[in-house]
């Protein structure tokens, strides 16, 4: 029995069981995840119509990318989204945790309302923002009427058009929301009370105490916002704004989806792809190196 | 934080209370005011959306678009949820995907579950590896899978069937969900699954009559989570189903507004049929943002 659950690796029948129940996930997450995502970064060094079998094209789809003002346009916007975006949730999450992590039913009211934004699917979300940013009478615009601003054309002009797909982005943050609630919660309140009783002020306390226990739940959100933001413009840029005006809302998901489910072009849309997740993995990759160097700078002070 | 409320004054702050100016009382009140006010103006900024969808639904077809601020205009028009199936079979679509739904959480339940009862009991090193790689995978952006899914899926010859929509629930469908299992399953003391295993109890058996039922709370809030990701779903919905009949609620959305483009009054009745299950689901979960003690119940 000892051997059974010893921590040492032992394939007893016990073990064999665990096994068995683990396997839906790992065989699952194998063929859907793990080999699609080894099958794209392949695919992106040929050319695949799904109809003939793929063939090797002599790096032909990323030099293609040179030449291609479309996909130059689809990552530029996606990489001003995810810079703009990822660093603003993050810091939204942080101060709205930081705010509703008190007692009372009001608070309780807030950390409600806050997660509900994130739960609406996403295609009615797309259609409320679609409404609300209506140039003529939408909501944002009767609002900005009434404090006595002019109407801005929201889907109609680059700019604006790259600020609503943003603001809307903003608008559900719930899942970093609940995990910085999570995280400061587990924050030892002992020492923050040492903290006070010693005269910190509110910017130590935050320095000094809060900020380093936050960093690996900070670190995690970034991480999944990083990736999740590359994804999530997908519906708000092809429903809300559509392409948006000259092309400033069409991502690289979306572009993505044209190449590959419009024109057939799978090899040409894998390369895309990769290019996505390489620059998934170094935002990633960078911040991880940041923040350990940061740390360890921090322990000589 | 939840300190600020009951935080002790530091001395300096009695020592000038005690000399009746008051300060510290009349800036607390202060304080709190503004805290109020802070918070009214955050609620108020996240309702707002879900407010103006609602009031817009009931809106008349036949009034003009306003030129102001009004919630509600009367007269209400409640004849806009009747009159969606008009244009497309938007009663067909919601079957379709509650049939979905219906078949992909007890599913991902299933295997979520497994995986996270798995995970908490074997050796620290097989683990921390199967919890490493759940999150590694949590960072997979779900564009770099569409194309070799939709090979697969045409290869099997499922397109424009339910089954690729279902196929995720296999795994879990979310690397995140088997976390929260783990997360629970970790809390339950490993002298309960040992003296269980003495008496003759497989892991099966094991899971269903001893983990299970001590993390309901799990069991709940991945429920919701799963059901309102497979009623919402859009990407995979669009990828695999070609005919009508097989379309879910959100493709029909969009139908609709690309029929109706400027009928909104109609196009929010149709987002509150997609929005309402969602805020039942969201009823059961609320507790949880109520009582605010989200890490005592998830992570202690």
């Amino acid at each position: 029995m000892r051997r059974a659950f010893s921590s040492r690796w032992r394939l007893s029948a016990y073990h064999t069981q665990l096994v068995l129940l683990l396997a839906p996930f790992v065989v699952g997450t194998f063929l859907l995840i793990f080999v699609p995502m080894t099958i794209t970064l392949a695919l992106g060094f040929t050319e695949y119509d799904l109809f003939s079998p793929p063939r090797w094209n002599d790096f032909q789809n990323f030099k293609n990318w040179a030449a291609d003002l479309l996909f130059q346009r689809a990552l530029y916007n996606s990489a001003w989204f995810v810079l703009i975006a990822v660093p603003l949730r993050v810091l939204g999450a942080l101060l709205l945790a930081m705010f509703l992590n008190r007692s009372g039913r009001a608070f309780g009211v807030g950390r409600a309302a806050i997660y509900l934004p994130t739960m609406i699917p996403e295609v009615a979300y797309a259609l409320i923002w679609l409404l609300l940013l209506n140039p003529g009478f939408g909501a944002v615009n009767l609002l900005l009427n009434a404090l006595g601003l002019p109407s801005v054309g929201w889907t109609l002009e680059p700019f604006p058009a790259r600020v609503s797909v943003t603001v809307m982005w903003l608008f559900q943050l719930g899942e970093g929301f609940v995990l910085m609630l999570a995280a400061l919660q587990l924050i030892p309140q002992d020492v923050l009370e040492v903290a006070l009783l010693d005269g910190a002020n509110r910017w130590q306390r935050f320095r000094y105490i809060i900020l380093p226990f936050m960093v690996p739940a900070l670190l995690l959100l970034t991480f999944r916002d990083v990736a999740l933001s590359f994804q999530g413009v997908f519906v708000a840029g092809l429903l809300t704004t559509e392409t948006g005006p000259y092309y400033t809302t069409y991502f690289l998901p979306h572009y993505v989806y044209d190449e590959a489910f419009g024109l057939f072009r799978y090899g040409y849309a894998s390369a895309t792809t990769s290019l996505v997740y390489v620059v998934t993995i170094a935002i990633v990759a960078g911040l991880f190196f940041a923040v350990r160097r940061w740390r360890r700078d921090d322990a000589f002070e | 934080m939840r300190l600020n409320n009951s935080r002790i004054p530091r001395s300096d702050e009695f020592i000038r209370t005690n000399r009746g100016t008051n300060k510290f009382v009349t800036t607390r009140a202060v304080g709190t005011l503004i805290t109020y006010a802070l918070l009214a103006i955050v609620i108020a900024l996240f309702l707002f959306p879900l407010v103006w969808m609602f009031s817009y639904a009931v809106r008349s077809v036949n009034l003009p678009a306003p030129s102001q601020l009004e919630f509600f205009t009367p007269p209400l028009a409640f004849e806009n949820f009747a009159r969606l199936n008009e244009f497309f079979p938007l009663s067909q679509f919601a079957l379709n995907s509650l049939r979905i739904v219906a078949f992909a959480v007890p599913l991902t339940l299933l295997t979520a579950s497994w995986a996270g009862f798995a995970i908490a009991q074997l050796p620290p090193r097989a683990r921390n590896f199967f919890l490493g790689m759940s999150i590694a995978l949590m960072l997979v952006p779900a564009l770099a899978t569409w194309i070799p899914r939709f090979v697969l899926f045409a290869q099997l010859g499922w397109i424009d069937s339910i089954l690729p929509v279902l196929a995720p629930a296999v795994m879990g469908t979310n690397p995140f969900f088997v976390i929260l299992f783990y997360l629970a399953f970790r809390r339950v003391p490993r002298e309960v699954y040992e003296s269980a295993y003495l008496d003759g109890a497989n892991a099966l058996r094991i899971w269903w009559s001893i983990a299970l039922p001590l993390a309901r709370p799990a069991l709940l809030a991945v429920a919701i989570l799963a059901a309102a990701y497979y009623w919402s779903n859009y990407a995979d919905a669009l990828l695999y189903l070609r005919r009508e009949i097989n379309y879910t609620l959100p493709i029909g959305v969009q139908l609709l507004e690309k029929a109706q483009a400027n009928n909104f009054p109609l196009m929010m009745a149709a987002a509150v049929i997609m929005v309402a299950p969602v805020l039942v689901l969201f009823l059961f979960v609320q507790p949880y943002f109520l009582q605010g003690k989200i890490a005592e119940r998830w992570l202690k």
